[in-house]
């Protein structure tokens, strides 16, 4: 057991200068830590905690001359990373320590083959003659579970999916069996299934090579589904550290429990079961829509289903949500009932008119009764307008008097919880969570009776996730509010919907009461979602603390 | 748009503030030519064929013993009326096409496209020869024929912004708010596409005085103005014997392009730091 | 190879509509000329006598409809009659063919230069970003970018003929020298130099400055990250990495351009006495030969159209993405 007493790994007191200028000065400060074999270490933190600074930094991937490093070292081997040559680095680099990255529709050369790429490591660090390498190729690329080793190999990216480019780019790690292997949030870009594949991928051969990992994400499900220990970082410093039951369970330090408080716990249920009542406010009925791709220079043109004959209506007062996977048709769904989208048929009724049949300008009255907030909290507010203006842009477009509603957008302001002196400012003066707030308040100018979300928290870090959250549950229940929610989130839907319909290429395959929808699901594919939520296993211990500031 | 951190940025840019101080010689120079060099830049002021400094002229005179120095002050006029009047033409129904494309896409976008995308491929110079050959050279049908070349790849690059920002949320959310079009593509849209117009814009007047001095040039100038290219191209055939009569016009076209390509790129980069950032790194 | 067949075709189908729209350009322009489209047609007025105008207006049957009179004009074309020229007495696609090799010859070479050169400078520049190497030829490539090309070309003679005497100012090769073979060649190659070189410079400093460009944004892709992550030298990551992909925006660009590149051959031509199509367009520009110039615009855009196929075969010869539909 002499190996688990040197460490693989060792970063210490490691700190990275960000230039001049900027609002702090660096990016990570004296971190330490360290890597040993055969162990999955998780860093975990929200955006702009430095997470993945120092995984670069160990690969001598820092983007010069922005970032560079001040102090401390990276002991690989009792070998210090930092002060090595060039050459000596990328004889390290791709042989014993690899990296593989967040996106994989981009991290591999779109004009070479995938053979050739990871080839290319082969003949960068070993003498293997042409044969043996093509051999290794292959090898590795049915070691990662890819179907047809032998015609992936001559194919180009492009011919590729998301999950299997995330494959070919752990086969081109793994490719000279490294003793480190550094994942940079390599699931974050998939959908729930295909993430659940590559952790498992992950698992398996870290356990099969004894190979050491250090995986970054900002996700506690999937620190709870792979991670031995867990470093949590913030603001550039590591928090805490240790075990990973222990973490999870019984974090230490406050800002860990903060975070972990601020999950969404995933249960339904929790309070009364909805009852709807009377007529539904809204109906859409056999709605579809095919979607012609023009030819581009990269591909003919395609036709492609997002919505298929889907039926769905909404009580007034109830929260439907949405699920299903990227391409599933549920964003789809919701802007062709907000009228952003014309379908190729179908109906949707609202108080007693069919809106489809409506031209443009018999449509537009109906136009206030459904609103919207949208995903990208930075695409979603005009840069160029204060944030009073873009509230008040929509009531004036129904004629109310400008100073009007310029008045009443300072009281939805106070309502959505910022200043009422946010309406003189522009929006990049506002944080991500903000920005959502401006925007639920430009809905709610409009005074709508359905509000649809579109994802409306998957931009946002952990803790301002929550916070969005609550304040819609609280205004739709202020207001009485229908609410469309649309999210790729599984815990988030069971957590504040009623009623839950789970989507796939267009169809809804399943819906009804959330609490029966998650507890005992009937379709095949909301079972597969279910199971591939990520970390099950673990129940995070009850807030201890209220919120995070 | 033109804020503090704006003018900060354009400012600490060197080459920037370089091309705007061109410019605003050469500005300065026209407005003024009158004052400068009284009396009208085709007579003669001194012996033909003078040297630089020779009769007190400073970049001496020419083969009819017309002032140099002149001629380019005045001819800064013709440069810059020509360069301004054409970009404006051009800018317009560039804006006007590419918005049109690009917000309502599908066939009207196709339709566009394809009309830009013929204008983008037929040889501009020679069209712009041929009509102002036709039409007999004069500041109007110069001025017609070079927006009729350069307003293309303008509406190609408003299109491509109109086509982003119409999926854009905020656009989106202005939909169903109920504003209408008018309202979306003037409110919304355009005020964001603003800064890559007026960086074409600066460049299309950089460009369009290189072909208003080319055709002079080739003798397709106004007959009745005085400009730049007409002295590099009369100076030709003498080249060998009075090498400064084709030398200083040139240098002052070049500087003046210059300039606004220094300004364009200037402003380019303020408008969009991030970028500077990573072109610098 | 089917697809590359099925590829030339679709471009020709473009190319022949793109000259169809020439060709009614042309005819718009000759009939939204000021005058008679008739002493438009036979140059400038008055120049011709009274008889050929007559023959002129009885051919294009200028007595008819408008659409009729496109009908007969578009049927000349076809049969490859683009008018006459009264001036040099003799056919305009006469002229025009005798011209053609010279500016071929001419506006390749100077494309070819200015790719090859543009990539190469543009990429040494994106390597060495902010050091030295990179100030030096992004302030050349700035300059080269301002300076009208007829002037270059006038300095270039200053400097290169009259000053250094190292390479002919004018014409196409020596004349009465008697030279064969590979001397003629030889000779004909010096004469090339300088108006080569003067149209090249501008379109290499637009490709510099593009390649410089499009290097910059490939160099901070993920892509160019895994390499780096693989262990690969820089120079291996330039070169395997980022170069085939940094080429590709400049080969479209260049495609489009192709049009300014043969448009900039008239003035060179005009400088340097190069006996092609430019050098032609001076000569009808100064007798107000329209039927000249306006099948100078047809062939040229001709020739622009075959500068876009060997542009865009060269793209679908490097990015394997494009599926030839």
């Amino acid at each position: 057991m002499s190996e688990a007493a040197t460490p693989l790994l060792e970063i210490k007191g490691l700190t990275v200068a960000l230039p001049e200028g900027g609002d702090r000065a660096f990016a990570v400060e004296k971190i330490d830590y360290t890597l040993n074999p055969d162990e999955i270490l998780c860093i975990v933190g929200e955006s702009g905690s430095g997470k993945s600074v120092t995984a670069h930094a160990i690969m001598g991937l820092l983007p010069k001359p922005d970032l560079r490093i001040a102090a401390g070292g990276i002991l690989y081997r009792g070998r210090n990373i930092v002060t090595m040559s060039d050459a000596e680095q990328r004889k390290l680099r791709g042989h014993r320590i690899a990296m593989i990255f967040q996106e994989p529709m981009t991290a591999l050369n779109p004009l070479m083959r995938i053979g050739a790429q990871i080839e290319e490591a082969l003949t960068i660090h070993t003498d293997l003659d042409r044969a043996a390498r093509t051999a290794r190729v292959v090898e590795m690329l049915a070691a990662v579970g890819l179907p047809n080793p032998e015609e992936i190999r001559k194919s180009y990216p492009f011919r590729l999916s998301g999950g299997q480019r995330q494959r070919v780019m752990i086969a081109m790690a793994l490719a000279l069996k490294p003793d480190i292997l550094i994942a940079d949030e390599p699931t974050t870009a998939l959908d729930v299934t295909t993430q659940k594949q590559i952790l498992d991928l992950i698992k398996e051969i870290q356990r099969e090579q004894r190979m050491a990992v250090l995986f970054i994400t900002h996700d506690f499900g999937v620190v709870a589904e792979i991670a031995d220990r867990v470093a949590v970082m913030r603001h550039g410093r590591v928090v805490e550290i240790g075990a990973a039951e222990q973490v999870l369970n019984r974090p230490a330090h406050p800002y860990t429990q903060a975070l972990i408080g601020s999950l969404p716990h995933g249960r339904a249920g929790d309070g009364p079961a909805f009852v709807p009542e009377g007529e539904p406010l809204i109906a859409a009925t056999d709605v579809h829509k095919v979607y012609k791709i023009a030819g581009t220079r990269v591909g003919g043109a395609r036709t492609l289903v997002v919505s298929d004959h889907v039926h769905l209506t909404i009580h007034p007062g109830e929260t439907v949500g949405l699920v299903g996977e990227s391409g599933s048709g549920k964003s789809t769904l919701a802007r062709t009932i907000v009228g952003l989208v014309k379908p190729d048929g179908g109906r949707i009724d609202f108080e007693g008119a069919d809106l489809l049949s409506l031209d443009r300008d018999a449509f537009r009255p109906y136009r206030r009764h459904v609103q919207m907030v949208f995903q990208d909290p930075y695409a979603s507010l005009n840069p160029r307008h204060k944030v009073g203006e873009i509230i008040a842009q929509g009531p004036v477009a129904f004629g109310m008097d400008k100073a009007e509603a310029l008045a009443r957008a300072r009281d939805l302001l106070g309502l959505v919880g910022l200043e009422a002196s946010a309406a003189d400012r522009y929006p990049h003066e506002f944080s991500g969570g903000q920005r959502q707030r401006v925007s639920i308040a430009r809905a709610l100018a409009m005074e709508p009776k359905l509000l649809i979300a579109d994802e409306p928290v998957s931009a946002l870090d952990a803790s301002v996730q929550a916070q969005v959250l609550a304040l819609l549950a609280e205004i739709k229940t202020k207001l009485n509010l229908a609410m469309l929610f649309i999210t790729h989130d599984l815990r988030i839907a069971a957590q504040i919907c009623d009623t839950v319909g789970v989507m796939k290429l267009g169809r809804i395959v399943e819906i009804g009461p959330a609490a029966q929808v998650f507890g005992n699901p009937q379709d095949d594919y909301t079972k597969a979602l279910l199971s591939a939520i990520p970390g099950q296993g673990w129940t995070p211990p009850a807030a201890r603390a209220e919120g995070v500031s | 748009m033109f804020n503090r951190d704006f003018t900060q940025a354009f400012l600490r840019n060197k080459g920037a503030v370089g091309g705007l101080v061109i410019v605003a010689a050469i500005i300065l120079l026209a407005l003024f030519a009158d004052l400068l060099f009284p009396g009208d830049p085709w007579d003669m002021a001194g012996a033909p064929f003078g040297h630089p400094f020779e009769d007190g002229l400073l970049f001496g005179s020419d083969m009819l013993g017309r002032d140099i120095a002149s001629g380019i002050a005045h001819g800064a006029r013709v440069s810059l009326l020509i360069g301004l009047t054409s970009t404006v033409v051009a800018v317009l129904v560039g804006v006007l096409l590419g918005a049109l494309a690009g917000f309502h896409g599908g066939r009207i976008d196709d339709a566009i496209m394809r009309f830009t995308e013929l204008f983008q491929t037929i040889p501009n110079f020679v069209l712009v020869v041929v009509i102002v050959a036709i039409f007999t050279p004069s500041l109007t049908s110069i001025v017609v024929a070079i927006a009729l070349v350069s307003w293309a790849p303008l509406a190609r690059l408003v299109r491509g912004e109109f086509l982003t920002l119409r999926s854009r949320e905020f656009v989106q959310a202005a939909i169903t708010c109920g504003q209408g079009n008018a309202t979306i593509i003037f409110r919304q849209i355009l005020p964001n596409c603003l800064s890559p117009i007026i960086v074409s814009a600066s460049l299309m007047v950089a460009t369009a005085i290189l072909l208003e001095s080319s055709l002079s040039f080739l003798g397709l100038g106004d007959p009745n103005a005085m400009s730049w290219g007409f002295m590099v191209g009369s100076a030709r055939t003498v080249l060998r014997q009075a090498w400064w009569m084709s030398f200083f016009p040139g240098v002052a076209i070049l500087l003046t392009v210059l300039g606004l390509n220094l300004v364009g790129e200037g402003l380019n980069d303020a408008f969009n730091p991030r970028l500077r950032r990573k072109r610098k790194a | 190879m089917p697809q590359m067949l099925r590829f030339l075709f679709s471009r020709l189908t473009k190319a022949i509509v793109v000259l169809g729209v020439v060709v009614v350009l042309n005819f718009t322009l000759i009939h939204a000329a000021p005058g008679d489209p008739a002493t438009v047609m036979a140059g400038e007025a008055g120049a011709a006598d009274q008889m050929f105008v007559d023959q002129l207006r009885k051919q294009f049957g200028l007595d008819q409809p408008l659409y009729v009179q496109l009908g007969t004009y578009v049927g000349h074309i076809l049969q490859g009659d683009l008018g006459y020229s009264v001036r040099q007495q003799r056919p305009v696609v006469d002229l025009l063919l005798d011209r053609l090799p010279a500016t071929v010859a001419l506006t390749m070479s100077a494309f070819v230069l200015a790719l090859a050169g543009g990539i190469a400078m543009g990429l040494l520049a994106a390597v060495n970003v902010g050091k030295w190497s990179d100030s030096v030829i992004t302030v050349l490539a700035l300059l080269s970018y301002a300076t009208p090309i007829y002037w270059v070309g006038l300095m270039l003679v200053l400097v290169f003929s009259v000053n250094l005497g190292w390479l002919p100012a004018f014409g196409y090769e020596s004349i009465g020298a008697g030279k064969a073979g590979l001397e003629r060649f030889a000779d004909i190659l010096e004469h090339m130099a300088l108006p080569v070189v003067t149209l090249g410079l501008f379109y290499m400093a637009v490709y510099t400055r593009l390649t410089r460009a499009s290097a910059l944004e490939v160099s901070s892709m993920d892509f160019v990250k895994t390499a780096r992550a693989k262990g690969q030298s820089e120079w291996k990551i330039v070169t395997r990495h980022v170069l085939r992909n940094a080429i590709l925006p400049v080969l479209t660009v260049a495609g489009v351009q192709a049009g300014q590149l043969v448009g900039g051959s008239i003035l060179v031509e005009t400088v340097f006495a190069w006996p092609g199509l430019g050098r032609l367009t001076f000569d009808a520009v100064l007798q107000r030969d329209y039927q000249v110039l306006l099948g100078v615009f047809f062939v040229t855009s001709v020739l622009v159209i075959v500068f876009n196929i060997i542009t865009d075969l060269l793209y679908v010869l490097i990015d394997p993405r494009v599926e030839i539909a």
